[in-house]
This record gives structure tokens, sequence and C-alpha cells, in this order.
């Protein structure tokens, strides 16, 4: 909300700064985002009220007058392009040096030939509205010479404020003077609750029927009302506030709403049928065109005005058009009322449509605060637009008992953590009443505050600085990453060291198990079962930006079907790198490596991958990308993380180094091409049991030596013993188990 | 002519090509220039059989198209079947392994780490639970009133209408307390979902850390001292903290953290907007409604919480404009952060 200054201190009396109290409403109320100071940027006093003496056609130009302008110590000639005053008026001048809101300076200048000396000003020039199509026209009372801000809010620093939702009673000008009286040991003037006199009895009928949904409606009926602008002052706050202004009547609506919080309306009555206002909720199939034009289809739980035979308004939202006032109205009826929150936000969410209005019911505004609203509307209606006061209706439900909440004093300290002797005093000055061991709440704070914690708050928030900094008193203490957080970082770290960067891809995909029912987009539409995917997508994008050495890793959950109506939600970590086959099978094993887990690889058919160079594992999968996905050689691997975390021993057991050497031998064997090297050292290591310590492959050799369909794979074996140095008989007895079942299994041939 | 029999003859004989030179052959005989079709098409005078025809042509062509497609994919299945390497052999023994330069960690999971040390270092235990949430967890529990903005299919992801990707770490903590008894002391650190469109400065998914602490005799003295050390730990020792009235469902009272600006010492720069402060997320005392969700007396315990984002720490250590850097993954960026 925005929140003009003059206006604040028109309720509030305080030497405190407008900085001074942004900052404290920031602490203890509400945030203040910015003080917009708007209006005359330089010297005040080169603004001054004129009167002018003297006003004529200038001799050179049709188009302009030539005027003499008594500004007091002096009287100027001012050349002036507006027709809507002459001698004898009073106006607002800006003399020579002066500088306008929009930065220009004004010099003394010939225009036309004549000397002008400074400008009758138009209230766009400073700032103060939108018109221009005239100068602005002064009190005929006002004294030549006298300052022009003293008539004018020439200059205004306007607080943008943002309340939260559990404070309507914030959206409003006089409930933040409340709160800045209540900083600052200010003086709350209070509302003036006098009423203009009556110059009617007619009757008002009103008539609720739905007292759940309006507990309240105050009403009352204006004749010979003159539709007109506002002044110039009520203008410029509306302005200063942010709302457009649009005539006298409407004008004082928003002004009200602004200054006490209540929306208010105002219908054309004599276009209201049977003279009447029912509040009632819709019926089937019914209709109404608001104010902005659009015709709306209306829900049986949507509350309307109507009046005789028709809705006539959306209670607390908008306005109908056919009931409008305009500027051929002369009789008005003025709504104050109070709706119930809850059913005006349905109806602002189902029809798409929020205002001023609905934005402050939605979040309940103290029905006590409709009288106080009518009073205020009604003084300014009968003294800006001449009408007269002729006839009120105030009908209302029961409106809540006002609560009285008990607070222990030491229940404070033990939530602060801070004594504060003066809790009552604090608040009092916000409007609690003590009573007995509670306070009262006053009706403006009903809905939020409705227990002794809320109570504890509201000390609080005024005692924000002054709490000390302390840390908690500990008996037990548990800082330790979980043993999966911990082996995460390893995971981590190792791919990393292997060269890859770590990614974060979005969550979501154009197909998994579970769908959004509304998807963000085509694309983000559902969640993810597997990482690659998007990786391969953000290594397309590195492409295309001219990365080069692209490699990417991800540690993420994906979302794979669960029992019970949620996910199975699973750690996984995946990765895409530019290079091979080779690239990133190093890269797997460097990676089982740092979680102390040996993969068990047989060959895959992931669906991602190149047919013929795809592996498995227990955990996931690795391999060449599948061409069809990026062009160029890539490696990709998708393990699952908690799988592998499961695989990693909880403890490590030392196992002595063996003192007796071991024997090294190479051994190669022919073998058909469809036998994984993998599945031929598996059975060497089966069989050369106990005496085999190692096995692994160092040399693959194909061709016409060792025929078609074959293949030679050569191994690097070791034998050896933790009690004794074999014996060259007991090695050759383990190789020849080996050779025996290598031959049965796989017809491997040992080459010799 | 009959446009329908030429139509399911060239259709068949397209079905029929079982190789790319015998689809190219079905495609020079039914579309070629001296195929019947373009030549029927050359003398068409009326509308009707010209549009006729044109559908005919439009037919083939998509088949052709389609078939194209099927038999290359085939084409490539095939030699890359030829491909086949055996890959359970040792790495070096499938390629030579390039050496690469040293990666790097995402600046979010560098944030991630440094706040897991910190709240270590404090005796917190860390906690990621869930992402996909039930409304009781996500909302219910935490005391999101009916009418409360973030329970609306606008502002937050649903699955149904029980089933929410969680809007905050928070479910994490009501688990926690639903399966101990205080002291609790945890931060839980993830992903959390808004539905917003994508821009400068709003992703659907964030990070945040969020920290829970529930013992006996603890105050907002307490979450003032916490919150003070984390931050000098985060931004440096020379940080000063100061605590705004705010409202959030699950805390009462509700507080949000300023932390002194570290780019201009409290003078006013952009990086604060000119306030000397830069806000960093939210705070309060466990509203006493969470010890009755989870069946414990109101005041048997007092606690504080408090939540910050990843992504937003990250921002302002390294001075990282806007959220899209954190998910683009562009090597040029992420390469940066060593």
């Amino acid at each position: 909300m925005k929140v003009p200054m003059s206006w604040l201190r028109d309720y509030v009396r305080t030497d405190a700064t407008t900085e001074q109290i942004a900052a404290a409403l920031s602490v203890s109320t509400a945030e203040v985002n910015g003080i917009d100071r708007r209006g005359v940027p330089g010297d005040l006093s080169l603004f001054r009220v004129g009167h002018v003496l003297e006003a004529e056609k200038h001799p050179n130009a049709d188009r302009l007058q030539l005027t003499k302008v008594d500004v007091g110590e002096a009287v100027l000639q001012i050349v002036c392009g507006a027709w809507n005053f002459g001698a004898g008026a009073k106006v607002a001048v800006a003399l020579p040096g002066a500088t306008l809101p929009n930065g220009l300076t004004l010099e003394r200048r010939k225009l036309r030939g004549e000397v002008s000396e400074g400008m009758i000003l138009a209230e766009d020039e400073v700032d103060l509205g939108t018109d221009h199509n005239g100068i602005m026209l002064l009190d005929d009372a006002l004294a030549p010479g006298m300052p022009l801000g003293d008539v004018l809010p020439l200059v205004e620093e306007v607080l943008d404020v943002e309340a939260t939702g559990n404070r309507p009673d914030l959206l409003s000008v006089y409930g933040l003077a409340r709160e800045v009286a209540a900083l600052f040991d200010g003086e709350l003037v209070p509302l003036d609750d006098a009423e203009p006199g009556r110059a009617g009895d007619e009757t008002v009928n009103v008539q609720i029927d739905d007292y759940a949904g309006c507990p309240r409606y105050v009403g009352r009926l204006f004749r010979g009302v003159g539709i007109g602008e506002s002044p110039v002052w009520l203008k410029a706050r509306l302005r200063a506030a942010g709302v457009r202004a649009i005539s006298n009547v409407v004008d004082v609506t928003n002004y009200v709403m602004l200054a006490l919080g209540n929306p208010l309306h105002v219908f054309d009555f004599d276009t209201l049928h049977g003279g009447r206002v029912v509040v009632r909720r819709a019926g089937p199939g019914e209709q109404l065109r608001t104010l902005d034009g659009t015709l709306r289809a209306l829900d049986p739980r949507d509350l309307l005005i109507a009046d005789a035979d028709r809705a006539i308004a959306l209670a607390g939202i908008m306005g109908g058009e056919e009931t409008e006032v305009t500027e051929s109205t002369t009789n008005v009826l003025l709504e104050a009322a109070n709706f119930e929150p809850i059913g005006i936000l349905g109806s602002s969410e189902r029809l798409a449509l929020r205002t001023e209005g609905s934005n402050r019911w939605e979040k309940g505004v103290d029905p006590h605060l409709a009288g106080p609203a009518a009073t205020l509307a009604t003084r300014m209606l009968v003294e800006l637009s001449g009408a007269r006061w002729v006839g009120a209706a105030d009908v209302q439900g029961e409106l809540p008992e006002r609560a009285v909440i008990e607070l222990r004093p030491e229940r404070v300290t033990a939530v602060l953590g801070l004594d504060v002797p003066d809790q009552e005093a604090i608040l009092e000055r916000i409007g609690f009443e003590r009573v007995g061991d509670g306070y009262r709440v006053p009706t403006w704070r009903a809905r939020d505050v409705t227990r002794e914690i809320d109570l504890v708050e509201e000390v609080a928030r005024f005692r924000m600085g002054e709490i000390p900094f302390t840390l908690p008193r500990r008996d037990a203490t548990f800082g330790r990453l979980t043993r999966w957080q911990r082996l995460r970082r390893v995971a981590e770290d190792a791919l990393v060291g292997c060269g890859f960067s770590e990614a974060y891809t979005p969550t979501f995909v154009a197909d998994g198990d579970y769908r959004l029912p509304e998807p963000l987009s085509s694309e983000a539409a559902a969640l993810r079962t597997a990482l690659v995917p998007s990786l391969v997508e953000a290594a397309r994008q590195n492409v295309a930006w001219g990365n080069s050495e692209i490699a990417l890793f991800e540690i993420a959950r994906v979302y794979p079907h669960g029992d019970g109506g949620l996910p199975d939600e699973r750690w996984h970590v995946a990765g895409v790198v530019e290079g091979g086959i080779a690239d990133v099978a190093w890269t797997v094993e460097q990676l089982y490596s740092s979680l102390a887990v040996t993969p068990a690889v047989e060959e895959g058919d992931e669906q991602l991958l190149h047919p013929g160079k795809g592996a498995r594992t227990a955990e996931g999968w690795f391999g060449e990308l599948h061409p069809s996905l990026l062009d160029g050689a890539w490696g990709a691997f998708e393990l699952d993380l908690d799988a592998l975390a499961a695989a990693a021993p909880e403890a490590l057991t030392y196992t002595d180094v063996s003192p007796f050497p071991e024997v090294h031998q190479d051994l190669a064997f022919v073998v058909g091409d469809d036998v994984p090297a993998a599945a031929l050292v598996a059975a060497m290591l089966d069989a050369g049991a106990p005496e085999l310590r190692d096995a692994r492959v160092f040399d693959e050799y194909r061709g016409a030596q060792v025929g078609e369909g074959k293949r030679s794979l050569a191994v690097r074996v070791a034998f050896g013993s933790p009690e004794r140095t074999l014996t060259d008989a007991e090695a050759s007895a383990a190789r020849s188990r080996i050779v025996e079942s290598l031959a049965s299994r796989f017809g491997a041939v040992l080459r010799t | 002519m009959d446009p329908d029999g030429l139509r399911d003859e060239a259709l068949a004989a397209v079905a029929a090509a079982e190789t790319l030179p015998a689809l190219d052959e079905a495609r020079v005989a039914y579309l070629g220039r001296k195929s019947p079709l373009k030549l029927a098409l050359r003398e068409v005078r009326d509308r009707e059989s010209g549009m006729a025809l044109n559908a005919v042509r439009e037919a083939i062509e998509a088949a052709v198209a389609g078939k194209q497609e099927q038999l290359e994919g085939a084409e490539l299945e095939a030699r890359l079947a030829t491909e086949r390497v055996d890959v359970t052999l040792p790495p070096e023994l499938l390629g030579s392994v390039r050496p690469r330069r040293r990666g790097t960690l995402h600046p979010s999971t560098q944030v991630r780490r440094d706040v897991e040390d910190i709240f270590l270092g404090l005796g917190y235990e860390v906690v990621d639970g869930r992402e996909v949430e039930t409304t009781r967890y996500n909302f219910d529990a935490l005391g999101f009133p009916d009418w409360h903005p973030s329970r609306s299919p606008r502002a937050s992801l649903y699955l149904d209408d029980e089933t929410v990707l969680r809007t905050e770490t928070s479910p994490a903590q009501i688990h926690k307390m639903e399966s101990t008894r205080p002291p609790i002391y945890m931060v839980s650190i993830g992903r959390v979902y808004r539905r917003d469109t994508i821009d400068a400065t709003h992703f659907p998914i964030f990070h945040q850390f969020e920290g829970l602490a529930i013992d006996k005799g603890i105050t907002m003295a307490d979450l003032k001292g916490t919150l003070l050390y984390v931050m000098q730990q985060l931004y440096g020792p020379e940080r000063q903290v100061r605590f705004r009235t705010h409202y959030f469902p699950f805390t009462e009272p509700s507080m949000e953290p300023d932390v002194s600006c570290f780019a201009c010492g409290g003078a006013g720069c952009s990086i604060c907007k000119h306030s000397g402060w830069i806000e960093m997320g939210g705070s309060g005392m466990v509203d006493p409604y969470l010890y009755e969700f989870v069946g414990w007396g109101p005041e048997e315990y007092t606690g504080f919480a408090f939540g910050m984002g990843i992504e937003r720490t990250a921002q302002l250590r390294h001075g990282i404009p806007g959220v899209r850097p954190f998910w683009d993954n562009d090597l040029r960026l992420l390469r940066q952060f060593r």
C-alpha cells in the first residue's frame, strides 16, 4: 500500500522523521519497501500564491495571455497559455529559478516578444494530477505571496508498505498511524465521529438475506448530488496513493477505503428497481455486467447486492454497470458494509477478478469499521458534492463478541528470552484492554489474535531489537552426516576428479510415471525416472555454446512408480561425457572404486545407448550414447546411488600383507568372440582359488592367427599364499585347473 | 485414372520396400517426373480432380518419408550392431582414456556443503525428506489456513488433490517430530517447487535449507544467536543481523532476518537496495499448533525454525545475477567455481 506521509501525519502526532517511521514500521509492523519522494525537487520558496491583477491577450499571439501577477514582494509579468481565469483570480505561481517535478528549471525569458517572469501552474506541472486543460484556481481568500507549499502538497513522501496477509488493518492509513503512534509514543488523532446534519428522513430499504456472508450493511441516501471533479488536495492524495481520480463521489469512496480500510460502494439510486437493496447469493443462471463491461455468469456461492429484481453488484468485489454513478447522477445510495472473507476470496478466484476492495475483504475487515467509514464518507459527500443526506439504514446481524485472552507475563519471557516488564503498556498502545489476567482484543485484530502466543508476538514485535543473541544450551548433540550423506560427498568428489562438472537439471520431463494434471509446458509435464536424458540436453546446449571437453554429472532424485500413491523417490548419479566407451567405463570404474564396490559388468541393452556398446551393472548402466542422440562419440552412465551406497562396505577389515612373494604369469586364451572378458576372468578366479590372487585382462587380439569369430585375451595373473611361498608345482596345478575350466566352460584354448 | 487405386498400389509398393534402394525405386515409379500420377497432375483442368490427385500425392510422399526414416533407422541399427565391443573389458582396452581437467562442484552444492558443515558444527543433523508430499504434511500439519494462497494450484504443483510437490522442506520436520521426541536439532536441505513461469528471477524449482530446534527452554534469543552465527559463517565475521516482524503459518512469533550488507557495509548500494540490509528468508518460534499436531503438550517444549534459499545464498556470495545461471549448466560458468 502506498501511504502519503502528509495523510499519515493527519492521524498521528509525532516528531519522528519519515526515515525513522519507515525503519520502525519495517522492523515491528510491515516492511516498507521504499520511500518515494514526489513533487517539487528543489527550493519551495519559489512557489507562491499569486493574485492576477491584469490579464489580456498577448499582443503577438492569439492563444496566449499576458498577465500581471502580484506574488507578494513584486508584481511580475507572466505569459500564460490557459484561458480559464482572468483578473482577480488567485493562482499558483512558480518564479524564475524554480525547478518543476519534471526537472525543468524556469528562467526569465521572452515569449513572442514579451518578457515572462515565471509560470502560472496547471496541476500536472506540479504532479498533483493529470489535468492540463487549465491552470489551478485557488481559494480567493488566500493572500498573494503566501508560500504555495502551505496550500498545496507540492512535496510528498510516499511509503510503500507491504502488509502481511494476517494484517488487513494495515491496509489503511489510519491503521498504520495507530502503529506509528505506538512505536514513537505519539498521539493517535481520534476519528471525528460527528455526523453532518440530516436534510430529510426517507426510508432506506436494506434487507440482508445472508447474515453469514454480510454481517452488516449501512446504507445512506443522498439527494441533489453534484457530480464533478474533486478538489486538488483530494486528487493529489489519491494520486500519491496510486489511485486514479474519477469524480468527487467515486473519489470519496476510494479515499475512505484508503483512510480507514473499509471498501465502500455507491449506486445511482434512481437506477435501483424498487428503490431497495437485498444482500443475497446468486440464483441459478444469474448474470451481471460489472463496471469493467464484462458480462459475468454467477455461481450460487457468489454473494450479490441486488435490487428488487436483479443483481446490481458483486458484493465486495465490483459494482454493476447499470447502476453505476455517472455524470448525470443526482441521487446516490452509499454502501458501507461488511463481508465475510472466505466467500469473497472464492468468488474473486472463480471469476479471476481481483480489486482493491476484494483484496481487503478476503483478508477480513473489522465489522465495526462500517460505521466510521459511513460517517467520514457522508461528511465528505455533503462537503464536496453539495449533496443532501436524506436517509439512513444500519442492518446488522450478530457481530462477534470481543474475546479476552489470558497472558501470563512469564510466558512472554519464556518465549522471547527477555523480560518485558512494560508489556501491558505495549499492548494498550495498540488497542488491547487489560481485563483481569488477560486482554480484550480490539475489533480490528479479532481474526489474527486468538491465542496467548499471538499476544506474545504482539509484545515481541515491539522489542525485536532488544532480544539478546544467545545459543541454545544443549544436553545432547548429534552433529554428523549420515553414512549416505558422506558417501554422496565421496561420489561427488570422485566424479569431479574424473573431470566431470556438476550440473543441476530440472525434475520435469515430457513423460514419466507421474504426470502433472496441469503441466508447466509440454516439455515439463511429468516427473523424471532417469537423469541421463536431461544431461544429454545440457550437453547439447554446451555444444551449441561452443564449449569443449564436455563432461557433466548430476546427483538427484528420480520418481518411479511407488507403493501407496507416492513415487519411490530414489537418488541417482548420472553423467554424460564427450569421448567414447573407454572414457565412461574408466569413470564408472573410478566411481565404484571410490565407494569400495567392485562392479559386476555385463553386456546391457539400455535404449539410450549404442546397441553394441552398452554395459549393465547391478546398480545401473553405462556405455556409448546412441548416435541418434548427440553427434560424435559420447559416453553416458546412470546408477542408482542408493543401491551403490548399500553395496558399499559398512566397515573395512584389515588383511595382513603376505610376506611371501607372488608368482606373476601372463596367460593368453583364444575364445569365441561372444565370451565376455569379465566372464572369463570370473571363471578364472573361481577355478584358480585359493592360489589365484588376482587376474586382469591386459590385451585383446583379433586376426588371422586366432581365426574368424575368435579373439585372444591375455590375462596377467598372480598366484600366491598368505602362509608360504608357493612351489612351482602348486602354481602350475592351479594354472591347470584354470585352463581346464575355461576349456570346458568356454572352449577356450591356452596359447603357448 | 482411379486415384484411390493408384494410391493403394503405391502405398503397398512403399510398404514392401525392404531396402533404401528399393524404396527409391518405388518413389521414382510413383512420384517421379514420368510417373502416372505426375503426368495426370499435368493434365488436370478442374479443381476437384486436382485436389483428389494432390491428396494422393501427399499420402504417398508421407508414406515414403516414414518408410525412409524407418529403413535408415534399421540401417543405422544394423551398422551399430557390427560395431559391437566387449564392454566388460578393462577401460584401457576399450580405447584411449583422455586425461581431463578437473571438474567442478555446482555452486549450489558448494553452498549445501558449507551449510551442512556449519550446522554440523552447531550439533545439528542433516535431513532431506521426500519431495512429493501429501497436502496433509505440506500444508495441514504446518498450519496453512484454507485460504492461504500457497494452497492454490496456481501457486503450487499438484499431482492430484492430495499430492503436491513440496513447497518448502518443512514437511521433513513434521516427519521428524512424529518419529522422535526432543531434543531435535536438524537442518533439511533440498529441492522445493513453486508454479513459476521461467524468467531471469524465477524458476519452478529451487533449493532451501531449513533449520529446526526444539528443546526445553528454547527462546527467540536462541534463534537470533543461532542465525547471527550462521550468517557470520556464510558471509563473514563482520556481519550483523536484525529481525523484522512477519507472518508465516507455522511460526508465532514470526520474523524475517536481515543481514547487514557485505557489499557496502550498510551505507547502501544496489545489492541491498540502498537499505543497508539484505533479506535472508523467514524464521520464527514453532507455532504451538505443530506440537499439538504431533500429539505433544503445547508447552512441554519450545523451538525455533528458519528457512533460506541455497541459490540466493550462492547469488549473494558470488554475485550471480538471477536464477537462470543455476540451471543453464553452461561449463563456462560452472568451471569458474573451483
